[in-house]
């Protein structure tokens, strides 16, 4: 499985050639500065997409803002009466900034997109199994502890323990993004996919405890 | 698609669940993980005299074919001997269980586990070993 597309970082101050007017246009606008028409969009990493410098420590709220600023400039309403072409490219921006937006908005998702943006294949992203006894045995104890445990009470604790692991990881895997320690960073994130599913499963089984 | 009648027979009575003790010397234990799905199997050989497995136990924490996968591979490696059972493939298991396309990662993990615990089992002979001829 795949996360993200098969993007990789190029030049932000490239220039590509807008299709309506022919001028010069950045491969980051969405739309063409001289006549105003609507680009395809480029072959750019999600960051650039979305006007950040690739990284794993990211404004959220900035990225929530950019985002639906962005889909409001493409929304179909506001190309009722423009030209096919137009809209197909608005389209086509709206289909892309969604990607982007989705991609970077999860912290695991953006994680394994940016190992891969670094020429990595994140081992989430991968069909291969993990070389990393000490979390799987973790990995297995917690699962054990989850299935023994029979009250939602116990559950909750094991549910409040991961989340604050998940938390302290989130800040572990920035570190080792700012030191470009690339296979820090990929084991992290493994271990976060880890801590995600185990959370999941902690929600199942208080639904099926609570169903009885 | 629907699951294959193979499949779904394991995964709703799966055969072998269960621990064998760790610290055994005639005890092999494999743990892998699929880092794709975040799931863990473990899966244990006991290692009779004549060479050949007596038992073997599974647990697995994932999905349905990870289940089925590893309940099979249990089924599969008892009364081999080691390099019979090192022999299973992925491909095998996949087969038999009818495993679609996105599942195949879930044979991989069990072939991987049944190597673990067979390169686990051999590790702690060559230990043994090792303390007899001192």
């Amino acid at each position: 499985m795949m996360i993200g597309g098969e993007h990789k970082a190029i030049p932000r101050a490239a220039l590509a050639e807008c299709w309506s007017c022919k001028g010069p246009v950045s491969v980051q606008a969405i739309f063409c500065h001289t006549c105003g028409a609507a680009q395809p969009p480029r072959q750019i990493d999600h960051f650039a997409r979305l006007g950040f410098e690739p990284g794993f420590d990211l404004d959220i709220d900035l990225l929530e803002k950019r985002y639906l600023g962005f889909q409001r400039s493409v929304h179909p309403d506001r190309f009722a009466n423009k030209s096919a072409r137009d809209r197909a490219m608005a389209e086509q921006q709206s289909v892309s900034l969604n990607e982007a937006f989705e991609t970077l908005n999860d912290p695991l998702r953006r994680a394994s997109y940016l190992l891969q943006l670094k020429g990595q294949t994140a081992s989430v992203a991968k069909d291969q199994t993990v070389d990393d006894p000490a979390l799987l045995m973790e990995a297995m104890e917690a699962r054990e502890a989850l299935a023994e445990a029979e009250s939602v009470e116990a559950i909750e604790k094991l549910a409040i323990k991961a989340g604050a692991d998940a938390i302290n990881l989130l800040s572990e895997i920035s570190k080792a993004f700012a030191a470009d320690d690339l296979a820090a960073a990929n084991r992290l994130t493994t271990r976060l996919k880890y801590l995600r599913k185990f959370l999941e499963e902690t929600r199942a089984r208080r639904v099926a405890l609570e169903s009885f | 698609m629907a699951y294959s009648q193979q499949l779904i027979d394991h995964y709703e009575n799966p055969r072998n669940v269960g621990s064998l003790e760790k610290t055994d010397g005639t005890v092999g234990t494999g743990l892998v993980g699929a880092p794709a799905c975040g799931d863990v199997m473990k899966l244990q050989i006991k290692v009779g005299v004549d060479g050949r497995i007596e038992d073997a136990k599974f647990k697995t924490f994932g999905c349905g074919s990870a289940i089925a996968s590893s309940s099979l591979a249990t089924e599969w490696v008892k009364g081999k001997t080691l390099d019979e059972a090192e022999q299973i493939k992925n491909t095998e298991i996949a087969q038999h269980l009818s495993l679609p396309p996105v599942k195949i990662h879930c044979s991989i993990l069990a072939e991987d586990a049944i190597k673990a615990a067979i390169k686990d089992y051999r590790d702690k002979q060559q230990v043994a070993d090792g303390k007899a001829a001192e």
